[in-house]
């Protein structure tokens, strides 16, 4: 018993850290644009494997290939906001039309080239160690601590450098921000490559503890979704906290139940969330 | 002149329709004939995004409730010793009863889903309709005794719509006419107006007096309603059911058929849909294997399409072209216009 507890504790930590790169990016893009970007699992996969293919099949550094696949994805980040939002931007229909048709096309690509099953992609170390009486693999405690990190430094960059300002004071008013002076559509594209990398970032945590596969170009976007709803839309600080909720929330679920209800537990989530608090644990009034 | 080339088209439509089985082969009549309940589920999807402006990703969730209710209405044995064996004594309807159900069921499942997420404003609906469909199918699998998992199950042949192609082309023919012909009453309605008013300025149709709640969830009860019928139509006529006809492909298709076609022009998708189904299961199925380098399928070319077609022309190639037609210096077509 004590053992099951450690352990939903544990992995609950470490999926709740994964997410809430994900989820951050997701909010920090809607929060600036008002836009829902259903291409934000498509990052979170696709690092995943470029990184693969980077260490793998070409053989160039780890490292190397890590920080090569989170920058190529940020870019990649920057031109899908170019080619494809910023055009339909006023049409929000269109953005989340575009956005998913993008995410399933990516997505398709992926299973042609690679199949459906996962792959798990190379980490910095291997094996596993005790914590209060349970076996963690180390690869789920570098990913918990990396994910702690870029936290840290995405509350920094948000709170206290000049930019990070800038993209608040977008978000609170983009009109305001554009008649003082501020070149909103870089800062646009800055938020959207930012948002990118943190969603490549934990798809590289996450393909190295579970593996990634196509599928999660979509499925990731549920946690998402539940995350940023439950922290409330638009909240970075609100989805990190969320984050950790849904990520004891699906830890739980898996442990006990068995993945295949994580969708339809969070599902329930989302629903009872909608019903009893609306807006989220910090949401703004939309 | 634009309305009569719209009548002109539809009437050309009608009688090619109703012509077509006397000299088509027998597979193409079938495939037509689904392409009529295709046409259903993207005008009914038209009802909620193209004039309410409500973004439902989940519509074929919708089309599956109202195919698995008959489904399990016609073939009651597939609770037994289940959880819900109960249900296995119901005695089935006849298919036209069963086949309503389906729409009913469906537009309850609409109603529950609308009240709670159609109260708030922005993006919680079309956030929760997104994660409806993984849930739906995942849950066909984890009750698969019931659902019959990733097969389905069969409804047996005697509860086909028709015994034949032919037969089942003119029941579905008539059903998407008499479903389309509804839904063109409701939006020409004052319902439909404020379906509208609710879409192009939500604060000022509330300000104006409409209970914008109330017509946003009576726009997706009816859409469900027609949704679930039309999913309800297509077991009878394919004689089965399967998590394959309600996955994302078939949302894409629903998606593509109506933004080409133009979103809140209800002709445009019937048109689109026409196009856009027949075109993915006539001459797209002879590119699959194309290549095998190139990662290439019939999805890849309509996903590609759907990207091109929504940032170039957003509202819908018919709009568009009329768009280009009218900047054309051309005499007769401006006088026309005037008129």
């Amino acid at each position: 018993m004590i053992d099951l507890i450690m352990r939903i504790l544990v992995y609950g930590a470490v999926s709740g850290g994964i997410w809430a790169l994900a989820a951050s990016g997701f909010s920090l893009i809607f929060g600036i644009g008002r836009i829902l970007n259903f291409a934000h699992g498509t990052f979170f996969v696709l690092s995943a494997y470029i990184c693969f293919i980077l260490a793998k099949d070409l053989g160039v550094n780890l490292f190397i290939s890590y920080i090569i696949a989170i920058l190529l994805v940020g870019a990649l980040g920057v031109v899908v906001y170019k080619i494809m939002m910023a055009p339909v931007r006023h049409h929000e229909v269109m953005v989340i039309i575009v956005t998913l048709a993008f995410a399933l096309l990516v997505e398709q690509i992926l299973l042609l080239l690679f199949g459906e099953h996962g792959y798990s992609i190379p980490s910095f170390v291997s094996g596993s160690m005790e914590i209060g009486g349970v076996l963690i693999p180390k690869t789920r405690i570098l990913a918990f601590f990396v994910s702690i990190a870029v936290i840290i430094l995405l509350e920094y960059f948000i709170n206290r450098t000049r930019t990070g300002k800038m993209i608040s004071a977008v978000s609170q008013d983009s009109e305001a921000a554009m008649l003082v002076g501020m070149d909103v559509e870089k800062l646009f594209m800055i938020t959207m490559f930012v948002s990118a990398s943190l969603a490549g970032i934990g798809g590289l945590l996450f393909g190295q503890v579970f593996g990634a596969s196509p599928i999660f170009a979509v499925k990731s976007l549920i946690y998402a979704f539940a995350i940023v709803i439950l922290g409330g839309l638009g909240s970075v600080r609100g989805s990190i906290i969320a984050s950790f909720i849904v990520g004891y929330i699906i830890t739980t679920t898996i442990i006990l139940l068995g993945s295949r209800w994580a969708e339809f537990v969070m599902l329930i989530t989302i629903i009872s969330i909608l019903i009893f608090r609306p807006t989220g644990l910090f949401g703004v009034e939309e | 002149m634009v309305k009569d080339i719209r009548y002109l088209s539809l009437g050309i439509l009608l009688i090619v329709s109703l012509t077509l089985p006397f000299f088509l082969p027998d597979a193409y009549v079938y495939l037509v004939g689904m392409t009529f309940l295709f046409i259903i589920m993207v005008v009914s999807w038209d009802i909620i995004v193209g004039y309410t402006g409500q973004v439902n990703l989940g519509h074929t969730v919708f089309v599956g409730i109202g195919a698995y209710t008959t489904a399990l209405l016609q073939v009651p044995s597939r609770f037994e010793g289940t959880f819900l064996h109960f249900l296995s004594a119901i005695p089935s309807p006849p298919i036209y009863i069963s086949i309503i159900m389906g729409g009913v069921v469906s537009a309850f499942f609409g109603f529950i889903i609308g009240v709670i997420t159609l109260r708030l404003r922005g993006y919680y609906f079309a956030l929760v309709t997104a994660v409806l469909p993984l849930v739906f199918i995942q849950l066909l699998y984890v009750w698969s005794d019931i659902f019959g998992g990733e097969e389905g199950f069969s409804v047996g042949l005697e509860r086909a719509l028709a015994v034949d192609s032919i037969g089942k082309y003119y029941i579905a023919f008539f059903t998407m006419v008499l479903s389309v012909l509804i839904m063109y009453l409701i939006v020409r309605s004052s319902i439909g107006y404020k379906f509208r008013a609710i879409r192009d300025d939500e604060t000022l149709a509330e300000s104006v007096g409409i209970d914008t709640v109330k017509y946003k969830v009576l726009s997706f009860v009816i859409s469900s309603f027609f949704a679930g019928i039309a999913g309800a139509c297509v077991v009878h006529y394919r004689i089965t059911v399967g998590p394959s006809m309600f996955d994302i492909p078939l949302m894409l298709l629903i998606i593509l058929s109506a933004v080409i076609g133009g979103l809140g022009t209800l002709f445009g998708p019937i048109i689109g849909g026409f196009v856009i189904y027949l075109m993915k299961n006539w001459w797209l199925k002879g590119m699959v294997g194309l290549s095998d380098v190139v990662p290439i399928n019939d999805e890849v070319i309509l996903y590609i399409i759907l990207i091109v077609v929504a940032i170039l022309a957003p509202e819908g190639i018919w709009v568009y072209s009329r768009k280009i037609i009218e900047k054309l210096p051309i005499k007769f077509l401006k006088k026309a216009k005037t008129t």
